[in-house]
């Protein structure tokens, strides 16, 4: 029956997702980019609505909620996979609110005016059904992919704006958004890149080989020499893993350093960052319950009786930032909460 | 209905149950007081009343929790007599909503307990001033979660508050220990994070509070440890002090001092105001905001 088959392939599909998400994590599978990430993930959920059996926004939005649940839980440190589907959630429920005709904005947020104004203790149930409801969501869906493609690119068009003429910029490790960003602005200004190998794994060299075949000058440091090296640069340009709610970081290991030489110098810190990587939790104190351990064999080939911690990330708090640049323009790190608020609904946060 | 029924009538709110915020107080006794009037005819006249009875209430309790909680109550009726201009149905929907928005109100505390116990980890150990039962509250709860974690609660002179506070705590089985208000710099370096309450959050995004609170503040920062705020939203307030001496000095003394001395330079204020650049997060029933996320609440409200 068709039915049935569209049913176990979509199944499948979304184990075939959960199985690679797990083998990415343990460093065995293909290492992805976050905005690959994002796409699939988005990929995966509109094919979910599109084949999955629902007959009100609820329903669909339980289904999509249980599948984030299981994503999260398949690779807790790949915060994008979560961001999507709560962008997903976020687009039912307006799609929702629009088909039942109330205006969109009244329903969203908790606020004081709300508590005082509102009517009954209503409780939104999602329960009606609305034909276009599925069509209108899909569409939704594809303005969302399309946002996607488009963020490295808008990112990289700000460049001219931050990037002047024999500026020496400084970075950490490999970004592909700063990458893009870096090349943009050579395009019309000469300037110098000095790159953070950012060991073990020396993702800094593979950056300066890809600035330098552009015709960038390039310079590649040890990690050690950032402090040394900060005096002279006029600017950091950096990505990031996450972006968390309170405007703070979550980046690869030997962010917080450099932030931390940033603010000793005075030298401004930009973070190039596409809003998926805006998550809506917020760093609590105990550093090592946001961490992933790497192996360290890169580290030591002797392991006998020494204990090797090798984190992968960081945090970096929201006071060392100077502006966060996304896809839709240069923010400061107080306003983040802000871009959450528009990005997803409170009920969502915790998945 | 006479001023000083009300009075007494808000008194015996705060007797009957020690456990409400004075701001929910007040506006009980304000709906009490717009069930029972019967003089009014417009709704101007209507609020001019309602002023002339917080003026009553703040009389009698000078707390910033009561003028906050006095000027949503305005707040609200202008709301709602902007929707509905006939005095008695427009007096109807107040009445509802009013008892809708107590309802709401009445649970804002245990949804900032759900909000920040998260926060506190096992073997935590935490730092607090005087006596508040929001913190209370999320202590209960991370108790309640199988947490450990010990407490240090400053004395909080003038009234020794915090000794009360210690007594609560125990009762739950926390352990907890009572420092000094001088010794605050000395135990800094042992916690691991700062809880307070707040009787007001002002627009800028920070807080009135107990005296002292401001130096744990400024001690926290000193030693870079988190320091969390937990009020529930009805303390927002419309006032924009820039250092200490823009507080108004009604809130800063209790209503007796107001009333009974003449010069007040004598006399020790009961609050201070921190600032927003000292204050990490603030758990509030609208959700965990940063301070810069506190103005935007206010305007939505009020503009």
């Amino acid at each position: 029956m068709p039915g049935a088959d569209k049913e176990t392939d979509l199944t499948e599909r979304i184990e075939a997702f959960l199985a690679d998400l797990k083998r990415g994590g343990s460093g065995t599978g293909p290492l992805r980019g976050s905005g690959e990430m994002a796409r699939e993930t988005t990929y995966l959920l509109r094919r979910i609505t599109a084949q999955a059996r629902w007959s009100s926004a609820g329903d669909l939005m339980e289904i999509i909620r249980n599948e984030g649940r299981r994503m999260t839980a398949a690779q807790p440190s790949e915060t994008t996979v979560g961001n999507m589907v709560r962008r997903v959630l976020k687009i039912i429920r307006e799609e929702y609110a629009r088909s039942r005709g109330s205006s969109e904005e009244t329903e969203q947020q908790e606020s004081l005016h709300k508590l005082l104004t509102a009517g009954e203790l209503s409780e939104e149930t999602f329960r009606e059904h609305f034909v276009h409801l599925k069509a209108n969501v899909i569409e939704a869906i594809n303005e969302l992919l399309t946002e996607l493609d488009g963020t490295t690119d808008n990112i990289a068009m700000q460049a001219l704006e931050h990037i002047h003429s024999n500026e020496v910029i400084m970075t950490v490790g490999r970004s592909r958004t700063v990458e893009a960003f870096l090349k943009d602005a050579a395009r019309k200004r000469k300037f110098h890149v000095i790159v953070a190998e950012c060991a073990p794994f020396c993702q800094g060299h593979e950056m300066a080989t890809g600035l330098s075949k552009v015709g960038i000058e390039t310079t590649v440091i040890a990690d050690a020499a950032i402090f040394a090296v900060m005096s002279r640069v006029n600017k950091v340009i950096i990505g990031t893993q996450t972006v968390l709610a309170n405007g703070g970081l979550r980046a690869v290991n030997g962010t917080h350093s450099v932030a931390l030489a940033a603010r000793h110098h005075s030298t401004p810190l930009i973070i190039c960052a596409p809003m998926f990587k805006l998550s809506p939790q917020v760093f609590t104190t105990c550093s090592l319950s946001l961490n992933d351990v790497n192996s360290c064999f890169p580290v030591l080939k002797i392991l006998s009786k020494v204990n090797v911690h090798c984190p992968v990330f960081d945090y970096v708090p929201p006071e060392l930032i100077t502006l966060f640049i996304s896809n839709i323009g240069g923010n400061a790190p107080s306003y983040i909460y802000r871009l959450m608020s528009e990005l997803y609904h409170p009920e969502d946060h915790k998945l | 209905m006479d001023k000083d029924e009300l009075v007494e009538y808000f008194r015996t709110q705060v007797r009957q149950d020690p456990e409400v915020p004075s701001a929910v107080a007040a506006i009980r006794t304000l709906l009490e007081f717009l069930k029972r009037d019967q003089t009014g005819e417009t709704i101007l006249g209507l609020r001019e009343n309602l002023t002339q009875t917080i003026r009553r209430l703040e009389e009698a309790d000078s707390s910033v929790a009561v003028s906050s909680g006095g000027e949503l109550f305005l707040r609200f009726i202008s709301l709602t007599s902007l929707e509905h201009p006939d005095l008695s149905q427009c007096k109807k929907v107040m009445v509802e909503r009013g008892e809708l928005f107590l309802k709401k109100i009445s649970l804002s505390r245990s949804k900032v307990a759900k909000l920040c116990h998260t926060f506190i980890k096992d073997g935590a150990k935490i730092l607090t001033h005087s006596s508040s039962r929001v913190v209370l509250k999320v202590l209960e709860s991370a108790a309640a979660d199988k947490k450990r974690f010990t407490v240090y609660v400053t004395e909080s002179q003038p009234d020794s508050a915090g000794r009360q506070m210690a007594d609560k705590l125990q009762n739950l089985n926390i352990p907890v220990t009572v420092v000094l208000d001088a010794a605050v710099g000395y135990i800094m370096e042992k916690v691991d994070l700062v809880i307070v309450g707040a009787e007001g959050v002002v627009e800028s995004g920070g807080i009135i509070n107990k005296i002292g609170t401001y130096q744990l503040a400024v001690c926290s920062k000193a030693h870079n440890k988190p320091f969390y705020v937990v009020a529930e939203s009805f303390k927002f307030v419309r006032l924009y002090p820039l250092n200490q001496q823009d507080v108004p000095e009604r809130f800063k003394y209790k209503a007796d001092t107001l009333k009974a001395v003449e010069d007040l330079a004598e006399e020790h204020p009961m609050i201070d105001y921190t600032p927003p650049s000292l204050i990490t997060l603030l758990f509030t029933d609208l959700g965990v905001l940063t301070p810069s996320a506190v103005s935007d609440e206010l305007i939505k409200l009020y503009l």
